[in-house]
């Protein structure tokens, strides 16, 4: 063996000297705060052998040292690690009836804002795309994961007009859909379906792809008049909770604007979770440091007051 | 009054010697006690000759009966024994002694029982005999206490109707068998003054705290919290009252030596006033 720096050996040479001058000197320290006592058999046979901090104390100590130990060897962990590749598209009714009061503003309006928040809330990496349907369904908003752009489309939406053609929605949402990753159809409507395609059909179908659909059914109990009509906004709730049911997803029945806030925010997540090995030696070092750092505070802070 | 009084007025004194205080009990000794009419059968060698010639009639000089008092010791000198809060309860113990040793009179001669045996083996007289007895108590190296050898040396060779102190504390006092106890206290005068806990009125730890054993060296880590030090300091009140109980049931007089006043033991054990040693 041959040394670059041979002049370090005194440096190694004085901090060994030092380490073992400050160990001598922490025993001392340690004896001189030990406090003497007489007969430690009465001492146990007063306050009783189990002594639940002190083991508590050791333990934390045996605990934290074994962790830093564990981490030097940096250890992996197979984990639930969250993936952000999931792709959800909303499905907003546009038809007339999205013109009603019942929720305030309007329907239609409500329904934006919901979008736009759930939008806001999705995790980066997730792709959105917003479809519009009314007698027909068209792309406001094709797949993307720039959530600014999708919800700059939501104020391209058109206004509240028409008949409700759930089916075409469902069929176009899956169309935009992959075949991979999680996906999500999220059907914002109020109305009973009454043109297009047959949506029981278009949800089996989509849940035979593996594509949930979630249906919010949106407006009050009793419902109410489509603006300039005399026909009542109705929904059939049995219809949109067979559709969910058809393809896995979840129905929800909203009355209100934050009902309908907190039901988007509930519905359509599809963020997975991928078993992988993960390193969590900085993690364990970090509690293992923790643990010995209480324990030393609790022997030492909380030691007796001469 | 003083301690050697009080020891040959005390009801614990053995009854050998006849009993009685030294006023009441008139004999050969030394010390003159009064004149009064010769009686007969009188030791004509007592009579006082100036007073009967000035009387005119027979005189005897009445002397108090002179009685020589052994005062022995057993002291605990163990590692124990040096704690205290602020003075070791071996000091305490030490001025215990003194004043023991310090209340024998004229011939009366002072013992240490040590565990090798009595010192000085013949019991000297005075001043020069406490000296030695205390010297020797105090030169006792530290080391394990064994208060039942101790008593059984005592019992070996003290000679009847000594008066025995015995200074320890509440361990050792705990490993003292009754039967000894009460063996020796029917035929001893004796007197246990039992070394308060220092720690009895407020143990002085919080939180964890480490105790080491002053006897074995064990060290012990425990959490001291008010639950643990209000049971310790009952405990130790109890130990120290039952243990006073027990001595007293097996017929001894019994003081508490307090670290602050060694002296104050031997006051209240026997119920004469603390300035009566100063």
């Amino acid at each position: 063996m041959t040394l670059g720096s041979p002049a370090f050996l005194l440096v190694a040479a004085l901090l060994v000297a030092f380490g073992i001058w400050s160990l001598e000197r922490a025993r001392r320290v340690r004896d001189a705060r030990d406090l003497a006592y007489s007969d430690l058999a009465f001492l146990r046979r007063t306050l009783g052998e189990r002594d639940l901090p002190s083991a508590l104390l050791r333990a934390v100590w045996i605990v934290g040292l074994a962790l830093a130990g564990i981490a030097l060897a940096r250890p992996h962990l197979m984990l639930p690690v969250p993936i952000h590749d999931g792709a959800v598209v909303l499905c907003i009714d546009t038809s007339g009836s999205m013109a009603s009061t019942d929720i305030v503003p309007t329907r239609a309006l409500a329904a934006r804002a919901a979008a736009t928040r759930f939008i806001q809330e999705m995790a980066s990496g997730e792709r959105v795309a917003v479809v519009a349907f009314s007698g027909a369904a068209s792309v406001v908003q094709p797949l993307t994961a720039r959530h600014s752009t999708a919800i700059a489309a939501l104020d391209t939406l058109p206004a509240p007009n028409g008949p409700t053609a759930i089916g075409d929605a469902l069929a176009l949402a899956g169309s935009l859909l992959g075949q991979r990753g999680p996906r999500t159809v999220v059907l914002v409507t109020d109305g009973v379906n009454n043109t297009g395609i047959d949506p029981f059909a278009a949800a089996s179908s989509l849940g035979e792809r593996g594509i949930k659909v979630d249906t919010v059914g949106i407006g009050t109990n009793s419902g109410s008049l489509i603006p300039g009509t005399s026909e009542a906004a109705g929904i059939d709730e049995a219809a949109l909770r067979a559709y969910a049911r058809a393809s896995g997803g979840r129905f929800v029945r909203v009355e209100n604007a934050s009902e309908l806030r907190g039901a988007l925010g509930a519905l359509g997540r599809v963020t997975s979770f991928e078993r992988k090995s993960v390193d969590v030696s900085l993690g364990t070092a970090f509690v293992g440091a923790l643990l010995l750092a209480l324990a030393a505070l609790a022997a030492l802070g909380l030691g007796r007051v001469p | 009054m003083t301690l050697r009084e009080a020891l040959l007025r005390g009801r614990h004194r053995p009854r050998l010697f006849g009993g009685g205080s030294p006023t009441s009990s008139r004999g050969d000794g030394y010390e003159f006690a009064q004149l009064r009419g010769y009686v007969a059968g009188d030791d004509t060698r007592r009579i006082d000759w100036a007073a009967t010639a000035r009387s005119g009639v027979l005189q005897t000089r009445v002397m108090l009966e002179d009685i020589a008092l052994v005062f022995a010791a057993i002291c605990d000198r163990s590692r124990s024994m040096s704690l205290g809060r602020r003075r070791a309860l071996a000091e305490a113990a030490d001025d215990a002694i003194a004043a023991w040793f310090g209340a024998g009179s004229g011939e009366d001669r002072a013992i240490a029982i040590l565990a090798h045996g009595p010192v000085p083996e013949r019991a000297r007289a005075g001043r020069e005999g406490a000296a030695l007895a205390r010297e020797a108590l105090r030169g006792e190296p530290e080391g394990a206490f064994d208060p039942n050898a101790l008593l059984d040396i005592a019992g070996a060779t003290l000679p009847r109707g000594a008066a025995l102190l015995v200074v320890t504390d509440a361990s050792a006092a705990e490993r003292c068998d009754d039967v000894r106890l009460a063996e020796i206290a029917r035929r001893f005068d004796g007197t246990f003054c039992l070394a308060r806990d220092p720690w009895l009125e407020d143990f002085p730890l919080h939180g964890f705290a480490k105790l080491v054993d002053v006897e074995s060296g064990e060290r012990l880590l425990r959490w001291f919290g008010r639950r643990e030090r209000d049971a310790y300091r009952r405990a130790s009140i109890e130990r120290e009252e039952g243990l006073l109980r027990r001595l007293r049931r097996c017929g001894w007089r019994t003081g508490i030596l307090d670290e602050s006043d060694g002296v104050g033991a031997l006051a209240e054990a026997f119920g004469i006033p603390r300035g009566a040693f100063d």
